[in-house]
C-alpha cells in the first residue's frame, strides 16, 4: 500500500467518524437528559472541531511550528477568558 | 523566465493568524448567545423547536463530506494528478453550494411564517423569542456569508488549477483554501448543536 492509499483511508476513517459522532449528537438530542444534553452537545462539538484541526488541517504534521502550537490554545484560552468574565458580570449583577 | 520567491511556511502561518481573528470574530456573537440564552433559557428552548433539525443535520453532513472532498483534492495535487484535484475541487463546490441552498429553503421558510428581524409578527413575541431570531439570522447569516466567500476561493482555485498556475510545486494556496474552508466547516459544527439541538 502507498503513502497516498494510507492517507486516503485516514481521511474517509476521519470523515466517518465524524458522521458518527454528528448521530450521536443529534440521538443525544432526542432523549430526555435535561441539563446534561447540552453538555454532550458541547463536548462532541469539541471532538469533532479537534479531528479536523489535527487531520483535515494537518495540526498533528505541524509539530516543528512551536508558535502554531501556543498561538491556537492561547486564542481559545482569551475566547474561554471573555466568556467567564461576561458570566461572572451577568450572572452576580 | 521571471525568478519566483516562495515562502511556504510564512504563507500557511499568515492563513492560520487570519483564521483566528475569525474565531474571535465568531467568538464575540457566541457570547451573545450565551449570555441571552442563560437569561432566557425556557424561551431559546421554545423557539428552536420551530426550526427544522432534519435539515440541519443534513447541513452538518454536507459541510462535513465537502471537508473530504477538499483534503482529498489537496493530497491529489500533490501527488501530481491534477484531474482527480479538479474533481474533488468541484464536489466541494457543489456540496458548498447545496449547504446554501438548503439554508436559503430555511430562511424563506421562516420569512414565509413572518419570523424575521423586526417584523410585526415577530415582535409580538416574547423577548427571549426575539433575541434567539435575532441571534439564528445574525449568525447563521454571517455564516453563510464565509461558504460564500469560501465558495469563491474554490472557484479561483480551480481556475488557476486549470490554467496550471497551481499545481504540485505550489499547493500552497490550494491548503490555505482549504484551511479556510475548514474553519467554515468547525464554526457550523458549534452553530449546528446550538441551535438545532437545544433541548
Amino acid at each position: 500500500m502507498t503513502t497516498k492509499d494510507i492517507e486516503v483511508k485516514t481521511y474517509i476513517f476521519i470523515w466517518l467518524s465524524l458522521v458518527v459522532l454528528t448521530g450521536v449528537a443529534v440521538s443525544v438530542a432526542g432523549m430526555d437528559l435535561a441539563g446534561w444534553s447540552m453538555a454532550v452537545a458541547l463536548v462532541i462539538a469539541f471532538l469533532k472541531s479537534g479531528l479536523i484541526l489535527l487531520y483535515f488541517m494537518h495540526l498533528k504534521e505541524e509539530k516543528g511550528s512551536r508558535l502554531l502550537r501556543w498561538m491556537i490554545p492561547g486564542v481559545l484560552a482569551i475566547l474561554i477568558l471573555f466568556i467567564g468574565i461576561t458570566f461572572l458580570d451577568v450572572a452576580f449583577r | 523566465m521571471l525568478e519566483t520567491h516562495q515562502n511556504d511556511t510564512s504563507s500557511k502561518f499568515g492563513m492560520w493568524l487570519f483564521l483566528l481573528s475569525e474565531i474571535l470574530l465568531f467568538g464575540g456573537l457566541f457570547i451573545l448567545y450565551s449570555v441571552y440564552r442563560y437569561q432566557n433559557p425556557q424561551l431559546f428552548h421554545l423557539a428552536a423547536d420551530a426550526l427544522n433539525r432534519p435539515l440541519g443535520t443534513l447541513n452538518t453532513l454536507i459541510l462535513l463530506t465537502s471537508s473530504l472532498t477538499m483534503v482529498l483534492s489537496i493530497l491529489f495535487l500533490k501527488k501530481r494528478n491534477p484531474g482527480k484535484t479538479l474533481l474533488f475541487l468541484a464536489s466541494t463546490l457543489f456540496l458548498g453550494l447545496f449547504f446554501l441552498f438548503i439554508k436559503y429553503l430555511e430562511w424563506t421558510s421562516k420569512v414565509h411564517h413572518g419570523i424575521y428581524p423586526n417584523a410585526t409578527r415577530l415582535l409580538e413575541r416574547e423577548r427571549g423569542e426575539i433575541l434567539f431570531y435575532g441571534l439564528y439570522y445574525s449568525m447563521t447569516g454571517l455564516h453563510g456569508l464565509h461558504v460564500l466567500v469560501g465558495l469563491c476561493l474554490l472557484s479561483v482555485m480551480f481556475i488557476f488549477i486549470l490554467k496550471k498556475k497551481i499545481d504540485h510545486n505550489y499547493v500552497v494556496p490550494l491548503e490555505n483554501t482549504g484551511l479556510y474552508w475548514h474553519l467554515v466547516d468547525i464554526v457550523w459544527i458549534f452553530l449546528f448543536p446550538l441551535f438545532y439541538l437545544i433541548t
